[in-house]
């Protein structure tokens, strides 16, 4: 009985998710579907055409948005992971306060934020370059990468880390190899927000790229603004593939890497997994 | 100690960011009187030309891309980049940049009416320009009320004719074959059909010109031309076009008591025959949208017997864009008969023309005699004789909030 229940809690959310996302696939290769019809009268390829024809800005615009998202997730990661160690592990004055500081940047509203470094990167010269679209685009990750990492490194200590240093290992490998291995599930789970964040900036991007640095979002945005519904599912039903593809190599890249350099953290990791 | 060097390390940063903010000076100065056309040509070869504009229409953003990139990398070998974007975005943009004194990225803007009125009035836009341009000479009049002026508000060479718009209500004929010609009419027709007509509710573009055409149906326009921006004034003029809007808001789509946001919801209802009407601030639309297959075959175009409003749109330059002499050439190129008939073409755009018949040859006529309209659309010479001009820009938004402020709970 409850495992019935259960069950149909399970087909209700996944319908909740699939069905939505169904309806943009559809809409994404819809002519005409008129209002109490239930499926589309006409199908037609006029906006993914659009998209994948040759010399496609769409396409141009897609690898702009992948390169600067994976630079971001980079970048994030190696900012937050000490940071969640710090608020983690160690106890220093002020932490309390640090800790709701670095949820700001979802706090303050991302127009306020950004208008403020608009004008500082005019000064620096940053604006309308992708380096600036990428420093940007931390800002909105940060909140998440520190809250994650701070809740891994509270449940896993260091006293690992400095078994590994008592051992006579250096810092560069007891991070590499104690450290990242044990925190890999919070690895995979900042960085795969932290890309989504990054890869569906819309204001910050054009505010700081001013034009000049088309991102995917750049050119969706105004279809769906316009409610050219056929343009805007298929520029989403593009949009979520590529987010999906971008997760799933996050996730096998990380687990693949540290699956081969297994060692004291990994026989760590596992005896946890096994327990739960 | 090593305290001492990471705190060392982050004041060096700070320091460095503070110093760093010294600012970029060097404004490129372009000094038109001095050059011929020849130089600015010349100057504007192998350049990069960077145009903002909205971006919500597949096939303007297709025509942009294609025809016209493609037209002017090939007389001028200048690359002409398009960059999506509202139009209020980029006058945000271009305020911060004036602050930080930068140099922009944006050569060329698409602008008109009210957004004109800002740039001009904060002085975002680089000018006057348009006497320059040899199309400009040769095929545009230059004393014609909608060249010298753009929604009231004096042009002054500093923004450039791209095209021009006029208003227009779209039925589907199998549907309504005897569509309202005036606010009587309409009044009646939303009585037989209760439920089934709305607008969108400003400060929607095209919502808010469906019903400045409403209050020029009712009051006539002459008197908004060249009236002064005051509220009072303004409520007593437009008092008996308000009382007809309550009068009508319980016939309309869920009563009255709530309208579409925007246009392009108006136009899905439409498609998805949940109303029996939508309008459009470009003549050609429709048969754009029959084409597509967004619309019904048997869609067609109507104006009021007293005439719509029309406006121009038209190309400005920012203060700050790093390639005049490129925007100058391709704003030049955008006055030229084949990219003016090329964007006439429904297949393409269905933009209305803004060169002026009496400068064209005999030829240049046929080429625009020869774009073939689409279904439901207009032809040009009916569009113009009906044709009524905007209200000066700031009545816009006065007569928006008088309307929100009777018609809005």
């Amino acid at each position: 009985m409850k495992k019935q229940t259960s069950r149909a809690v399970l087909v209700v959310v996944a319908l909740a998710f699939i069905l939505p996302l169904m309806i943009i696939l559809l809409w994404s290769v819809t002519v005409s579907w008129p209002f109490p019809d239930l499926f589309p009268r006409e199908f037609g390829l006029r906006g993914l055409a659009q998209i994948f024809e040759e010399g496609s800005r769409a396409l141009e615009s897609l690898y702009t948005s992948v390169k600067i998202s994976l630079w971001v997730t980079i970048l994030t990661l190696m900012i937050t992971i000490p940071g969640g160690k710090a608020l983690g592990i160690y106890d220093f004055p002020g932490k309390a306060f640090i800790k709701i500081f670095a949820l700001a940047p979802l706090i303050i509203s991302p127009v306020a934020i950004g208008m403020g470094i608009h004008s500082t990167f005019i000064r620096l010269g940053l604006t309308n370059t992708e380096l600036g679209v990428v420093l940007i685009h931390i800002v909105p990750g940060i909140p998440y990468g520190i809250r994650i990492f701070t809740n891994i490194f509270e449940l896993v200590g260091n006293q690992l880390e400095e078994q590994g240093k008592v051992l006579g290992a250096n810092s560069f490998q007891v991070f590499f190899h104690i450290t990242l291995p044990t925190i890999l599930p919070g690895l995979i789970s900042a960085g795969s927000m932290i890309f989504i964040i990054s890869f569906s900036q819309y204001f910050l991007t054009f505010l700081i790229g001013g034009g000049s640095v088309i991102t995917f979002p750049l050119m969706m945005v105004p279809y769906i603004q316009s409610g050219d519904r056929t343009m805007a599912a298929s520029y989403s039903a593009v949009f979520i593939v590529v987010t999906l593809c971008g997760l799933l190599a996050i996730e096998k890249v990380l687990k693949l890497y540290y699956s081969k350099s297994s060692g004291i953290a990994g026989a760590f990791y596992t005896r946890k997994k096994v327990k739960s | 100690m090593k305290r001492k060097v990471q705190i060392g390390i982050i004041t060096s940063m700070i320091l460095i960011l503070a110093t760093s903010c010294g600012g970029h000076e060097d404004e490129t100065k372009f000094n038109l009187e001095e050059m011929t056309w020849e130089e600015i040509l010349e100057e504007a070869e192998g350049s990069e030309v960077r145009f903002y504009g909205w971006g919500g229409d597949q096939a303007i953003n297709d025509w942009l891309n294609g025809f016209l990139a493609e037209r002017i990398l090939e007389q001028y070998g200048i690359i002409l980049e398009w960059v999506p974007m509202n139009i209020d975005e980029i006058l945000n943009k271009l305020q911060g940049e004036k602050q930080g004194n930068a140099v922009g990225t944006a050569d060329m803007i698409w602008i008109n009416g009210e957004n004109f009125y800002t740039a001009k009035t904060n002085e975002l836009l680089y000018g006057p320009f348009t006497e320059v341009l040899p199309n400009f000479v040769a095929y545009i009049d230059s004393e014609d009320v909608e060249v010298r002026y753009d929604f009231g508000f004096p042009t002054e060479g500093f923004e450039a004719p791209y095209g021009k718009a006029q208003f227009v209500m779209i039925y589907d004929e199998a549907q309504t074959p005897d569509p309202p010609v005036n606010h009587e009419e309409f009044l009646t027709y939303a009585k037989q059909y209760p439920g089934e007509l709305t607008f969108p509710a400003p400060p929607d573009f095209t919502g808010s010109a469906f019903i400045r055409n409403l209050i020029y149906d009712i009051v006539g326009y002459e008197q908004f031309i060249g009236m002064e921006a005051d509220e009072e004034v303004v409520r007593e003029a437009i008092a008996p076009a308000i009382d007809y809007f309550k009068e009508l808001k319980p016939y309309l789509w869920r009563s009255g008591e709530t309208y579409p946001a925007t246009i392009a919801q108006l136009e899905n209802m439409f498609s998805d025959g949940e109303v029996r009407m939508v309008m459009a601030y470009n003549s050609n639309l429709v048969s754009q949208r029959i084409s597509s297959g967004i619309f019904p075959e048997t869609s067609t175009s109507v104006i009021f017997e007293k005439g719509t409003i029309g406006n121009g749109h038209f190309i400005a330059i920012p203060f700050n864009s790093p390639n005049k002499a490129g925007a100058l050439v391709a704003i030049n190129e955008i006055l030229s008969v084949e990219v003016q008939s090329s964007k006439y073409d429904p297949e393409n755009w269905g933009d209305l023309p803004v060169l002026n018949n009496d400068k064209l040859s005999q030829d240049e006529r046929a080429v625009f005699n020869s774009v073939e309209l689409g279904k439901g659309a207009l032809p040009q010479d009916v569009l113009l004789e009906n044709r009524l001009p905007e209200v000066p820009a700031p009545l816009v938004p006065i007569i928006d909030r008088i309307w929100m402020e009777n018609l809005l709970d």
